[in-house]
């Protein structure tokens, strides 16, 4: 018996080994964990791709909390070659860093195998993804970016709605200010999420020339007036308008600060919009509060972001299950449960917004519809500027808050920060 | 039998030298090596600029002239107010007063809490909103003086300093053995000689304590060199460079703009301060023991 028992075992245990030898594991290193907007949704995609894949493939998620911390441990493990079979590039312009040590496994012929992936591209998203004629990147999520204000403060300090022109704007947040409300939320941490969105729309809506500027990839020179006036716009947002810790801050400080209605205004997507309905971030019956608006000027940030990227990889096995992951991570389903469980918009044009969505979130029909009204798009300066510069960024935005740097020395730094990457 | 012990000796200290070549000597080499070149990963370049990186770190680099000035202006307060704080502590306990376990414990616990919990603890503390030192002030009716203190360059360096500067517990506990070691007649001594206490505190026992306070210096000193995460955790180096340090600029330089040639560039200027400092420090204590 002990025998029949002993003989039992070893086969249970070889099996197993067996199994667990033939399952893939696709470390999965992440920023969309924990308060990350984006959280929920990759969880549950997580999840539902274990379960599909019980045995063959199994996503193992490595929680790197904050994006200015997963973009630096990709490019520690870029420069040892050790990168994880999928990364996010996201807004960050990973692509290009990781194309550089030709670390990118071109997707166009999984793509053009599959009807239903390549449907999923249109002509903007095959241009971010999309170098030399070869395609690395899938994207999920669209990059349409607005901005939020509260409705009961803008009601208190006597505010109709979202402004028109820059000159209206700034008097509203003179009226907020004067009505014992912070009109913003705003940060210098972490790239400066926030701070940025509002710098690019400044620059974008300042003519042509920033216009032009905003559409480069890469810019060399922020030494123009355009940057410079936006520059000095920002230097006194924080001098004037925002909350005390906006200087340090974070985007979590920055987006805590609106949720909790202590600020009246903060710029950012509609992935947001799952946030205002979450008890957990925000009190009850916040989502009735806030409204969405495009930036003054009729413009909007509306550019789709490099999406997900599949490295090289020694075994080929491992990069078939991570194309197999990017696969569901950016298919019409995936896009779906993004939209419907946390309003984030899809960056598919052939993913419908569906009625569900609309129902759930409102906030979304009416940002969609502010959207029509959008006569200049570009897209965002993180996605367009060097790697680097977003740590200068960082640095150097408490010294521009503080006064011990002029627009112009900032402006400087930026370039100089360019510069380096010669 | 001289042979065949050196024979012994060798093979025993084989893994050792293995372990320091492999581990030291040979990324130390491939550090000086590719300091000469413009090193990047991506894309990968190797130009040889023979001292051109070592030129312009020190003629032109206005980053890294900040950032040995703030290590420089560290290691100095590091090896003398915080090894001072330790040494006065230690003088105070060696008499052994009424209490003295319980504050050498105490005084301990901030050494032993790791520097990420350490960093957090003053990021709070310092925070402009809702951060003890601003909510004191508030208190004391002095709201005017309330700050950004990491973030504001007119505070930032000082409020990083403050994070390490006070607590000299691990140099109080080295110092305070050393003190309990000395023989009591030499005390008794002094006494029937009939010197006060401050003399023979700073007469007596400091001297004989110089050995452990130069180890302590030394500590202190290489400390600074290393400091990194405290730094990171709290202002990463900002504003601007108003608390970057050479580690933290070295990683920058790696990490954020992919100049690994120049990164290690920093990384042998770190190496040679930390051998001046050593050998200044041990030929300083040594001379006046002498």
């Amino acid at each position: 018996m002990k025998k029949i028992l002993s003989l039992l075992v070893a086969a249970l245990m070889m099996l197993g080994a067996v199994s667990a030898l033939a399952e893939v594991v696709l470390e999965y290193p992440t920023f969309q964990v924990g308060v990350n907007t984006a959280a929920p949704v990759i969880a549950q995609l997580v999840e539902e791709f274990n379960a599909q894949h019980t045995g063959q493939v199994r996503i193992q998620v490595e929680e790197i909390p904050g994006d200015a911390n997963y973009i630096e441990k990709i490019k520690v493990l870029l420069a040892s070659n050790d990168l994880p079979p999928v990364i996010y590039g996201a807004g960050y312009n990973l692509l290009d860093l990781a194309l550089a040590n030709d670390s990118l496994v071109d997707l166009a012929p999984y793509v053009d195998a599959d009807p239903d992936w390549k449907a999923m591209y249109n002509d903007k998203a095959l241009e971010v993804n999309s170098r030399d004629g070869k395609l690395y990147g899938s994207s999920a999520e669209g990059n349409t970016i607005g901005y939020f204000y509260n409705k009961e403060l803008f009601e208190k300090a006597g505010i109709a709605g979202p402004a028109m022109t820059w000159d209206e704007f700034f008097a509203q947040l003179e009226t907020l200010k004067a009505a014992g409300i912070t009109p913003l939320s705003m940060d210098t941490a972490d790239s400066a999420w926030v701070t940025s969105l509002w710098m690019g729309a400044l620059i974008a809506t300042s003519g042509e020339a920033g216009q032009a500027f905003m559409a480069q990839m890469m810019p060399d020179d922020y030494n123009t007036p355009e940057v410079i006036a936006a520059l000095t716009h920002i230097q006194k947002m924080f001098q004037e308008y925002t909350t005390v810790d906006a200087v340090g801050g974070k985007y979590e400080n920055a987006a805590n600060a609106f949720l909790s209605g202590q600020t009246a205004m903060i710029a950012n997507g509609p992935w947001m919009i799952g946030d205002f309905s979450d008890t957990t971030k925000a009190p009850e019956g916040f989502a009735e509060k806030v409204g969405v608006a495009i930036y003054p000027e009729g413009f909007a940030y509306d550019e789709p972001i490099q999406g997900y990227l599949v490295t090289r990889q020694d075994d080929p096995e491992v990069e078939k299950a991570a194309v197999e992951m990017v696969k569901f991570f950016t298919s019409a389903y995936a896009q779906t449960v993004a939209l419907e469980n946390q309003g984030m918009l899809p960056a598919s044009t052939n993913v419908e917004i569906t009625q569900a969505a609309k129902d759930r979130y409102p906030l979304l029909a009416e940002f969609v519809q502010a959207l029509e009204g959008a006569t200049i798009r570009t897209a965002t300066t993180q996605a367009t500027m060097y790697p680097n510069l977003l740590d200068i960024m960082s640095a150097e935005l408490p010294n521009l808050a503080s006064g011990a740097m002029t627009p112009d020395q900032f402006a400087q730094a930026l370039t100089d920060g360019a510069a380096r990457n010669k | 039998m001289a042979r065949r012990q050196a024979g012994w000796i060798a093979l025993f200290l084989l893994p050792t030298v293995a372990l320091f070549l492999a581990i030291y000597a040979v990324p130390l080499g491939i550090t000086l090596f590719t300091s000469l070149f413009d090193y990047r990963l991506f894309p990968r370049r190797m130009d040889f600029v023979g001292f051109g990186n070592y030129v312009s770190l020190f003629t032109q680099d206005t980053q890294f002239h900040r950032a040995l000035l703030n290590n420089l202006a560290w290691i100095l307060l590091h090896t003398t107010v915080h090894i001072a704080i330790g040494a006065i502590l230690a003088l105070a306990l060696y008499k052994k007063p009424r209490g003295w376990k319980a504050v050498r414990v105490i005084y301990m616990v901030p050494s032993i809490i790791s520097n990420a919990a350490v960093a957090m603890i003053f990021a709070n503390i310092y925070n402009p909103a809702y951060g003890v030192l601003n909510s004191f002030l508030r208190g004391m009716g002095l709201a005017e003086l309330q700050r950004n203190w990491l973030y504001d360059p007119a505070t930032s360096f000082l409020s990083v300093t403050m994070i390490w500067t006070l607590f000299s517990g691990y140099n109080t506990t080295l110092i305070l053995s050393q003190a309990l070691s000395l023989d009591d007649s030499v005390i008794e001594a002094a006494k029937v000689d009939g010197a006060s206490r401050l003399q023979q505190d700073f007469l007596i026992v400091l001297p004989l304590v110089k050995p452990m306070i130069a180890t302590t210096m030394i500590m202190a000193a290489t400390y600074m060199l290393q400091m990194f995460d405290l730094i990171y955790l709290t202002t990463r180096g900002g504003p601007g460079v108003t608390t970057t340090n050479l580690p933290l600029l070295l990683y920058k330089t790696a990490m954020t703009e992919n100049n690994y040639g120049y990164a290690n560039t920093i990384g042998v200027v770190i190496i040679l301060l930390g051998v001046v400092f050593m050998t200044l420090i041990n030929r300083v204590l040594r001379t006046r023991e002498g």
